[in-house]
């Protein structure tokens, strides 16, 4: 099988990675990249729990050849945190929150939320729902999830008022 | 039960397991990769019965980059348990690796290792495989005629798993002369799967030494280990299983599966791990769902309501083998003895093999389609005496001591307390008086009330004895480690569990640290399920914490020349009673002084219980489309007892979870097979309708540590299962009062509601 050696950078690092031109963008992130964040839950494209941004926009990972992502500027959970000790918003609110349970849809639906409030830093709850309609998640019944990207958001907005005020403290909210 | 203030039991403390999930660094079994490990794949049958009279494997074994192919002739012909619970009434041997016969339409008959996944499955292609055909069953009518073809040659006969289950108390004949009303009526239920995200997934590795290493997804890891051992040959110190993270498992994850074994053998074959994942449309094909079942039910009913018998006759769809029907048969059929109290009933419980997918353990096992018949019939005996569903309910509810399904008394009982605080707190009266039922925007549209009660045990007893473990250690510098057997199926146990032992031990909670999933270290464990991960293993936590703490104090009396009885421990301080300014740290206590060297202490606890009951009542409002057909369920308020409360925010996530499945049992969910070959036709995510974020009513839970039951760590009872049950008869109850269509049912689908809307416009 002839392999093509393909450039992306990868939460801001360039990779080099040769790949058979089958494989998906989710195989070659999991496998040749090494990165097994992003899950792989149905490979079809119905579940969500791959998706990855890729030049700005929320993708399902198995629905994207490798070689597509060609010179792509690629995104994926392991990418969301600034640095070890400093979790993105949204990480912080679903741990706070137990809108993790199994945790296999995790990676996706944080990286479907981020889209969205990246996006539109004050949604509906309305437009949560309709940001989520892509990713399954079986074991919360979503209530948790809503609640921590309300709260992720609510922070996120506060910081970005760039008028030096300390963003609230939710973390005793519904504790 | 003494009053006491918690410091960490109670409170929504942060899951030490989580950011590994939010991080992506969490290793589920999908996620290892090892040096020259091959894929393997299973060939499946596309035929529902049949006898292999040819398999032909010389053109895939002759595909560059296959490794190894494996048929039925050349596997250890070991007839062995689908469901390895030893020793329990949920077991039954009726499997092979691979057979020569197949039973049911994609069931595996040969399995290949390869290279990469892609080359394994174009081996899969090259296998010819030729058959007879064998005349199948595909429903329960045509299993149990009496001229059927047979699936097994094992059990009792008749397409039978087990005789079938009988239980009779008091005198029905007797019950029914007294009573003013009798109503008769016959439920179904479809094939609900539970479809966690995590498809199952296994890496097998060998060493040397001829010992088997297995990463698998499984609720059951000792299971796993026992039935590979036996099935393989091996010691049980042979064969070490892992399992870190899982994506979920909802029951279904407890059964050995057909690829485990497969993966297993190849890996010997070939001196090389191998690894072997489902795709989605194998997890509906070969996993496991709910059984489907129908239910004949009669009960007679005073004028005041009162409940005075009731006959039921239950069949449960097992699909080509046993796996957890014997289990599945016996708690649904014990089920009915209790819920609403009646003196007299005669019970009558069976499991049928088909020729179609396998039926498993799922959550609410064997409970859900029971319950789902009893509390829909409750709702037409209050309808029929015009007294309120909630009075009614209330008038029949089981109360304390009580002969519970398990055949013991019971001892916290906390229905009646559920359906009054629900009554009041979701305007019971207010909302189902409001005549007012059609939506202002859209008058086709009409709303209804309802409620679903349901009780559920922690614990498999009577069925299995069970025994929970759990070692604490302290280590030198007063860090305490836990080691469990409990797997982590996502619910947040393994916190629980650290909470209980912080708790009792008088750490603090970032002080507990677990050690799980490794069956070489961890205590043995029967596995993650029944509820009663928190009840059982949580109270064997506790025991072995009450043994550390007292030998830690003893060793902190001999450095302060203190009586041990004398002593406190309180978040990691040691301090003397009615001296509170002499105190010395764990670390002081633990560590080396001159003349007293480290020690290293250590405790285990055991805990072998009968079982306690968790209830609740869901309440549920919805809207009925009339013109399309669409129900939509709006608002649900789950009201729920489960004794003390050890971590808030996850016993919520159980209760919210639960209830989005329940909602898709009974409205939109059934993975359908083509009665007439066998043939799956919705394996995959699209076409088998779950309730996502767009579909999911506002929850507002409610927990009242109403009856806690004395086995459990403080009070403590399971909740995992209890969720699932009631939210099903509380919509169609719903539906019913919002469109006076009876369903007795499910999945409701539009179509259904549509014809009853149809019909009831023609009744004369």
């Amino acid at each position: 099988m002839t392999k093509r050696v393909l450039e992306m950078t990868v939460n801001g690092e360039e990779r080099s990675l040769a790949v058979a031109s089958y494989r998906s963008l989710l195989d070659v992130l999991r496998e040749e990249g090494g990165l097994t964040g992003t899950k792989k839950g149905c490979d079809v494209g119905d579940c969500g729990a791959c998706t990855v941004i890729m030049d700005g926009k929320p993708v399902n990972a198995c629905l994207v050849l490798a070689v597509e992502a060609q010179g792509a500027e690629i995104t994926t959970v392991e990418g969301l945190q600034s640095s070890p000790d400093d979790l993105h918003p949204l990480q912080e609110a679903m741990m706070e929150h137990g809108a993790s349970q199994c945790g296999f849809c995790t990676p996706g639906i944080l990286i479907m939320a981020k889209c969205l409030l990246d996006r539109n830093p004050h949604p509906t709850d309305e437009e949560i729902r309709f940001g989520l309609s892509g990713n399954i998640c079986r074991c919360t019944g979503y209530t948790k999830i809503f609640d921590a990207i309300r709260t992720a958001g609510k922070r996120m907005a506060a910081a970005s008022t760039g008028d030096g005020t300390k963003a609230p403290d939710f973390s005793k909210a519904e504790a | 039960m003494t009053k006491q203030d918690f410091r960490i039991v109670g409170k929504s403390v942060k899951r030490a397991d989580v950011i590994e999930k939010v991080t992506g660094e969490g290793k589920y079994t999908g996620d290892y990769h090892m040096p020259g490990m091959l894929y393997g794949k299973i060939k499946r049958a596309e035929i529902a019965h049949a006898k292999i009279t040819r398999i032909d494997v010389s053109r895939a074994l002759a595909y560059p980059g296959v490794k190894a192919v494996l048929t039925h002739r050349d596997v250890p012909r070991v007839l062995h348990y689908g469901s390895p619970h030893p020793r329990s009434a949920s077991c039954t041997k009726d499997q092979y690796i691979l057979d020569d016969r197949v039973r049911f339409w994609g069931e595996g008959v040969a399995a290949v290792a390869a290279i990469s996944e892609e080359v394994a499955d174009e081996a899969l292609d090259l296998i010819d495989v030729e058959h007879e055909p064998l005349p199948g069953v595909y429903d329960i009518d045509t299993a149990q005629a009496p001229d059927a073809p047979q699936l097994h040659d094992v059990g009792p006969g008749g397409n039978l798993v087990i005789p079938p289950v009988r239980i009779e108390r008091g005198d029905v004949e007797r019950g029914f002369a007294e009573a003013d009303l009798i109503l008769e009526g016959e439920f179904e239920g479809g094939r609900p799967v539970p479809t966690y995200m995590e498809p199952n997934v296994c890496v097998a590795d060998w060493d040397g030494s001829n010992k088997l290493t297995f990463w698998t997804s499984t609720q059951t890891s000792f299971m796993v280990r026992g039935a590979l051992a036996e099935v393989l040959g091996l010691p049980l110190n042979k064969v070490r299983v892992l399992v870190d993270h899982m994506g979920g498992g909802f029951g279904a994850k407890q059964d050995l599966f057909q690829h485990e074994f497969l993966c297993a053998l190849l890996a010997k074959q070939c001196r090389r791990p191998v690894k072997m994942e489902f795709t989605r449309r194998e997890t509906f094909i070969a996993g496991r769902s709910r059984h489907p079942f129908r239910m004949w039910l009669k009960q007679g009913f005073r004028k005041d309501g009162t409940l005075v018998a009731r006959d039921m006759k239950i069949i449960f769809e097992s699909g080509a083998y046993g796996s957890h029907s014997p289990g599945v048969t016996n708690v649904g059929t014990a089920s009915a003895t209790s819920l609403y109290r009646c003196e007299n009933v005669r019970l009558d419980g069976r499991a049928v093999y088909t020729n179609t997918p396998i039926s498993g353990a799922y959550r609410g096992y064997g409970v859900v389609q029971t319950y789902y018949a009893l509390d829909i019939q409750m709702d037409e005996a209050a309808e029929r005496l015009g007294i309120d569903p909630v009075e009614m309910r209330l008038k029949n509810a089981v109360r304390e001591g009580d002969i519970a399904p398990s055949g013991h008394p019971i001892v916290g009982c906390g229905l009646e307390a559920c359906i009054s605080h629900g009554a009041d707190a979701f305007d019971w009266a207010g909302k189902r008086n409001n005549p007012n039922r059609s939506d202002p925007r859209n008058p086709a549209i009409r709303k209804g009330w309802g409620i679903g009660c349901e009780m559920h045990g922690s614990s498999a007893y009577p069925g299995i004895k069970e025994q929970g473990n759990a070692t604490v250690k302290m280590n030198e510098d007063g860090s305490v480690t836990l080691l469990t057997g409990a797997a982590g199926l996502g619910t947040g146990a393994h916190t629980a569990l650290a909470q209980i032992v912080a708790e009792e031990l008088g750490v603090t909670f970032e002080s507990v640290s677990v050690v799980h999933g490794d069956t070489d270290v961890v205590p043995w464990d029967i596995g993650a399920f029944a509820s009663h991960t928190t009840y059982l293993v949580g109270s064997a936590a506790k025991i072995a914490a009450a043994e550390l703490r007292e030998r830690v104090l003893a060793r902190a009396a001999e450095l302060l020349q203190e009586s041990a009885e004398n002593l406190g421990l309180v978040d990691g301080i040691i301090t003397v009673r009615g001296n509170p300014g002499q105190s010395i740290t764990l670390v002081e206590a633990m560590g080396p002084t001159r003349g007293v060297p480290s020690e290293h202490l250590i405790a285990s606890g055991s805990y072998t219980p009968t079982k306690s009951y968790s209830f609740a009542a869901h309440f549920v409002e919805v809207a009925v489309d009339t013109e399309t057909g669409i129900i939509e369920c709006r608002k649900v308020m789950p009201v729920h007892d489960v004794g003390k409360v050890i971590h808030p925010i996850a016993a919520q996530g159980q209760i919210e979870g639960g209830i989005q499945q329940g909602i898709g049992h009974t409205l939109t969910e059934d993975y359908v097979i083509d009665r007439t070959n066998g043939r799956s036709l919705n394996a995959g995510l699209v076409d088998y309708k779950m309730p996502l974020s767009m579909d999911m009513p506002d929850i507002e839970t409610i927990i009242l540590e109403a009856a806690p039951d004395p086995g459990g760590p403080w009070g403590a009872k399971g909740v995992g299962e209890d969720p699932i049950i009631a939210i099903g008869p509380a919509i169609c109850n719903a539906v019913h009062d919002a469109i006076g269509v009876r369903f007795h049912h499910y999945p409701i689908t539009p179509e259904d509601v549509l014809k009853g809307l149809k019909a009831r416009r023609e009744q004369p």
